[in-house]
């Protein structure tokens, strides 16, 4: 099973996406890290489901519409992404901003998302601890700090080595712009969320988290729990911020009934 | 030639190993406000402030003060404070800003009033400068730095409008919005102060200065690089047709000056702990330009342009890294007698040909005591020569022809 890479415009705006499998529709919405390609993952979720694999509009793949600034500016543009997709009702899946984003997404327009998953996701800020300043760390540092184990994860080197080309690195420096745009003031949360998310009532949500996530601590995670109505949290053990590449395994058993299944989890 | 006067106003009571220990080992932004010491810094704050008051009388045509946040290597967190000062404290020299980071400001309405209010006190006598800032000015107001150049140039259009048209009117931006632009002050010098900016070369702003006949001023740049970014800002200048001269130009330089050689030598390595800090540890690159503070675009271009002739930022690296000895010899740092500065200096005119010359005189922990005797030297033999020299290269300054 392969993926292809397909070209969406949206409101002048040339939007890249990978798009694999079959089934029932499944949105993923990356990270700041931006669209590393169809993943391992991607391919497991593939053998149930059709993945749309977006690349979010300014990182690198992906124009940004000269008008989109903000971070509500790029969830509102999203419906309209979704929409151009013929997406009318997807499974909405997202690691950290793109958790944020779908999160977003939701509290907008709950009638398109027929499940949600947010994997270490932004966008509430957390009361006791904080959401690690990934800019003032730099790259390295907020790297290092991603990982409970880096040696878990199995493609280490070729999505997060720094052996790269120059293309890799444009694309690093045009990612780490977009974030910046979007994320740095509030950093990383948006105020107004967590006072929508009563809103998913309706809305079958699942949360997963790293448990030793040192970027979005799992206090995230508990507060979107307790926000969205019968949302259910499960944290991976010995796992940094991005379980979906450092416990694949555990990752799609966490998820496999929520995904599949025709009942809320 | 304009001749003014400038330092840092450092801060140096800490040490190498407490810049290794901050957060990223760096001397800015994180380097923590508990090795600041106020009662220190009250003597410092006076004591330069006595310098610049000195200045007037060692016969400087202007006084230069900058303005940097989270950082030792510079006092002047809110520079507009002290020029007031010297506003008041002297009577002819301009208070030259280089100058008021214009993106971190909420309000450039209030920064108006500042500088108006500035300009009346000191009878006319404000040059604004205005400066993007450093990444770190972005960081430290945590403002994004994916708008500094949108922000500086709104800001700038706003303050101008401030300063030119009759109020009230509106604002309606992208970054600034004010339903009642109508502050009571107004400068003194119409249509509005002199505007001049400094820099290290970002092509958009050279340009950006050439189309407003701004002079720009070249803080201590790469030779070679000073010349071709000249090129550039008259590119830009003759296709709205105008020729700029040395009245377009400036150029800032660590000269210092003691008795002999040997003294100045001595007494100017002090200058090495200025700007980057005690140690020299350098600074993370993405605190002095975070994701998105330059343009991807203009950073391609400076680097096709001037690949051959940048090297690293001699602030940081570069320069210092190279030995003192080195620094010497290729006149990036004049120091020496009064005789040998003047020869050195004659020499960067002759190349630089800028009308204005930014005479950073001490930084680091280059003391009172010696600034002092630098400062009397150069009252009596290096800005006479200076004067001269200026004249026989024919380097009219910005008041002396119009830029």
């Amino acid at each position: 099973m392969t993926s292809e890479q397909k070209f969406l415009s949206v409101g002048g705006a040339g939007i890249e996406y990978l798009v694999g499998g079959s089934g029932p529709p499944l949105v993923w919405l990356h990270g700041v890290e931006g669209n590393l390609g169809w993943l391992r993952m991607h391919e497991e979720l593939a053998r149930t489901h059709t993945v749309y694999v977006p690349t979010h509009p300014g990182y690198a793949g992906s124009e940004r519409p000269p008008w989109l600034e903000t971070f509500l500016d790029l969830s509102r543009f999203y419906l309209w992404i979704l929409q151009e997709l013929r997406l009318p009702h997807a499974i909405v899946a997202g690691h950290f901003i793109g958790g944020w984003l779908a999160a977003e997404i939701a509290v907008m327009s709950p009638s398109i998302v027929s499940k949600l998953l947010l994997i270490d996701a932004a966008g509430v800020r957390p009361r006791e601890g904080e959401i690690t300043d990934i800019f003032l760390h730099g790259s390295e540092g907020s790297r290092r700090l991603s990982f409970f184990d880096p040696k878990q994860v199995a493609d280490y080197e070729l999505l997060f080595g720094s052996k790269g080309g120059p293309d890799a690195r444009e694309a690093h420096i045009i990612n780490r712009e977009a974030t910046t745009r979007y994320c740095w003031k509030p950093y990383m949360h948006d105020p107004s969320l967590a006072p929508l998310l009563e809103r998913l009532a309706s809305v079958p949500t699942m949360l997963i988290w790293g448990r030793e996530d040192r970027i979005v601590p799992i206090e995230c995670g508990e507060l979107y729990r307790k926000a969205i109505p019968g949302a259910r949290l499960e944290a991976i053990e010995r796992c940094g911020h991005f379980p979906h590449l450092e416990k694949p395994a555990e990752f799609m058993r966490a998820t496999a009934a929520f995904l599949t299944g025709d009942r809320r989890e | 030639m304009f001749i003014m006067r400038f330092t840092e106003r450092p801060y140096v009571a800490y040490s190498e190993d407490d810049v290794r220990k901050s957060f990223r080992s760096s001397v800015r932004l994180t380097f923590s406000n508990t090795h600041f010491d106020p009662k220190l810094g009250a003597d410092l704050y006076n004591q330069y402030l006595d310098e610049y008051e000195f200045s007037e009388e060692v016969g400087f045509d202007g006084l230069m003060l900058n303005e940097h946040h989270n950082t030792p290597t510079c006092m002047g967190a809110t520079m507009n404070l002290e020029a007031a000062i010297l506003a008041r404290m002297t009577k002819k020299p301009k208070i030259v800003l280089l100058g008021n980071p214009l993106p971190i400001f909420e309000n450039p309405i209030r920064l108006a009033e500042e500088l108006a209010e500035i300009d009346m006190i000191s009878r006319g006598r404000l040059v604004s400068g205005f400066v993007r800032g450093t990444g770190i000015e972005s960081w430290a107001t945590n403002t994004n730095p994916v708008h500094n150049r949108e922000r500086f140039e709104e800001a700038h259009d706003l303050i101008i409008k401030t300063w030119t048209t009759p109020g009230p009117f509106r604002w309606e931006g992208k970054h600034y919005q004010f339903r009642v632009v109508n502050p009571l002050q107004t400068p003194l010098q119409k249509p509005h102060p002199p505007i001049w900016i400094p820099g290290v070369g970002s092509p958009e702003t050279l340009e950006w200065c050439a189309r407003h006949h701004y002079p720009y001023i070249y803080l201590e740049t790469d030779p070679q690089v000073t010349v071709s970014m000249t090129d550039l800002y008259s590119k830009a200048a003759a296709e709205i047709g105008y020729q700029p001269g040395p009245q377009n130009f400036g150029y800032l330089w660590r000269i210092h000056v003691q008795d002999t050689d040997a003294k100045a030598i001595e007494v100017g390595k002090g200058f090495l702990t200025g700007n980057a800090g005690i140690g020299r540890v350098p600074l993370p690159g993405d605190f002095m330009a975070p994701a998105g503070y330059n343009s991807r675009e203009g950073s391609k271009r400076l680097l096709e342009q001037y690949k051959h002739a940048l090297r690293p930022d001699p602030l940081y690296g570069g320069v210092d890294s190279a030995g003192w000895d080195a620094v010497v010899e290729s006149n990036r740092i004049v120091v020496g007698s009064p005789k040998t500065v003047i020869k050195k200096i004659r020499q960067g005119l002759k190349v630089f040909r800028p009308g204005i010359l930014g005479v950073w005189s001490n930084d680091g922990t280059i003391g009172h005591k010696d600034t002092m005797r630098c400062l009397q030297l150069m009252k009596e033999e290096v800005l006479p020569a200076i004067r001269e020299i200026g004249k026989e290269l024919e380097l009219p300054g910005p008041f002396e022809q119009a830029p």
